[in-house]
């Protein structure tokens, strides 16, 4: 049980971790939690049975690491787009080429 | 018998103006795309409705450019930068040429219909790259009839519909060409709310729209969208619900208005 909680919270921070660096914004937070709370349950069995608890401090560190990296990029990262001039250029052209398109057509009001 | 469904038909559809009313030229819409993953909205790509006048040397025209592009962020993983635009007569919305062009990552297509109303038809122009990087045309002509549009023409008659006369539950149809196939969208008026948006609280109305007749009466409403109740009628938020999943589309700030 003890182990199989440890994997489980391992595998959680991983992928609060892949998540947070990912753009998903608060999308992280789910495997995070869910980390915190399987290696609290996993902590809480060590000890009681008196079994080594330096991978669940691993852990929490991992899961600390990406909850400060969820929290930084969704304060931060702002939802700007990228100033495209190949874009704005192909903009321009493209009118002019609808122009030409257009040339002999009668606009019927 | 006829003559009775004709004029029910006619009590229970949204009033359609002949003249524009509500699109301005110089019209600046831009909307935050979010897409639903594992149940959180997550924030994906810059969506702008933008208006323009066009002279060619016979007339001028209003161009209706609607644009997606990804935010920044994502630029690293995936890529889209799509356009979808018309070239409409500035006082009935009419459409004269439509063009699309998807670009997203190795994806490129490039769609153009040209209105030939004297003739009845639609000139359809497909460009597509090959596997090779060479592009390759496909030229079509489209019996269609005069009153088949484009997706982006649709969506300005929509704002252009005379909603304030409409009740509660009436509806209109338009015939929309896409991918050369003609299909018929059905905007269903649900209901007048008053929602927060990023450029105020707003009085909207909420209406359903629906694809081929699906199950908008049943209260099964997947795609909605909220129109300003002013002269303007910009959408201001929308929810959608597409074969990959779900999202929404909100405003972040609107310029340039005609009323």
């Amino acid at each position: 049980m003890r182990l199989v909680l440890i994997i489980l919270a391992l595998l959680a921070a991983l992928a609060g971790v892949a998540l947070s660096i990912l753009p998903f914004g608060s999308l992280a937070l789910i495997p995070i939690i869910l980390a915190f709370v399987l290696g609290l349950i996993a902590f809480q069995i060590s000890k009681k049975a008196e079994q080594p608890t330096g991978l669940i401090k691993l852990i929490f560190l991992v899961t600390i690491v990406a909850l400060g990296l969820t929290i930084y990029r969704t304060i931060f990262d702002e939802n700007e787009v990228a100033v495209d001039t190949e874009a704005i250029q192909k903009d321009e052209d493209r009118i002019e080429d609808a122009k030409k398109e257009l040339e002999d057509i009668n606009i019927d009001e | 018998m006829k003559a009775l469904f004709i004029a029910l038909i006619c009590l229970i559809s949204l009033p359609t103006p002949a003249q524009n009313k509500a699109i301005g030229s110089k019209e600046k819409l831009v909307f935050t795309a979010s897409y639903k993953m594992s149940g959180l909205m997550t924030d994906l790509a810059q969506v702008t409705m933008e208006t323009s006048q066009v002279k060619t040397a016979s007339s001028t025209l209003l161009r209706l450019k609607c644009k997606a592009r990804t935010f920044k962020k994502w630029d690293s993983y995936f890529k889209i930068n799509d356009l979808y635009e018309s070239y409409v007569s500035p006082k009935t919305l009419r459409p004269y040429l439509h063009n699309r062009e998807i670009n997203e990552g190795n994806y490129y297509k490039f769609m153009q219909y040209k209105y030939d109303y004297k003739a009845k038809v639609i000139q359809s122009l497909q460009r597509k790259r090959g596997r090779d990087g060479s592009y390759y045309d496909v030229r079509n002509r489209l019996n269609f009839g005069s009153s088949t549009i484009d997706l982006v023409s649709t969506i300005y008659k929509i704002r252009n519909l005379d909603i304030k006369k409409a009740a509660i539950g009436s509806s209109d149809s338009f015939s929309v060409i896409f991918d050369n196939q003609k299909s018929t969208v059905r905007v269903t008026l649900l209901a007048k709310e008053t929602i927060k948006t990023k450029i105020g609280t707003k009085a909207c109305y909420k209406l359903a729209i629906s694809l081929n007749n699906s199950d908008i009466l049943k209260g099964s409403n997947d795609n909605l969208i909220w129109l300003t109740a002013d002269e303007n009628k910009i959408p201001v938020y929308a929810k959608f619900k597409v074969a990959i999943g779900s999202g929404e589309l909100k405003i972040e700030s609107a310029s340039g208005l005609k009323n």
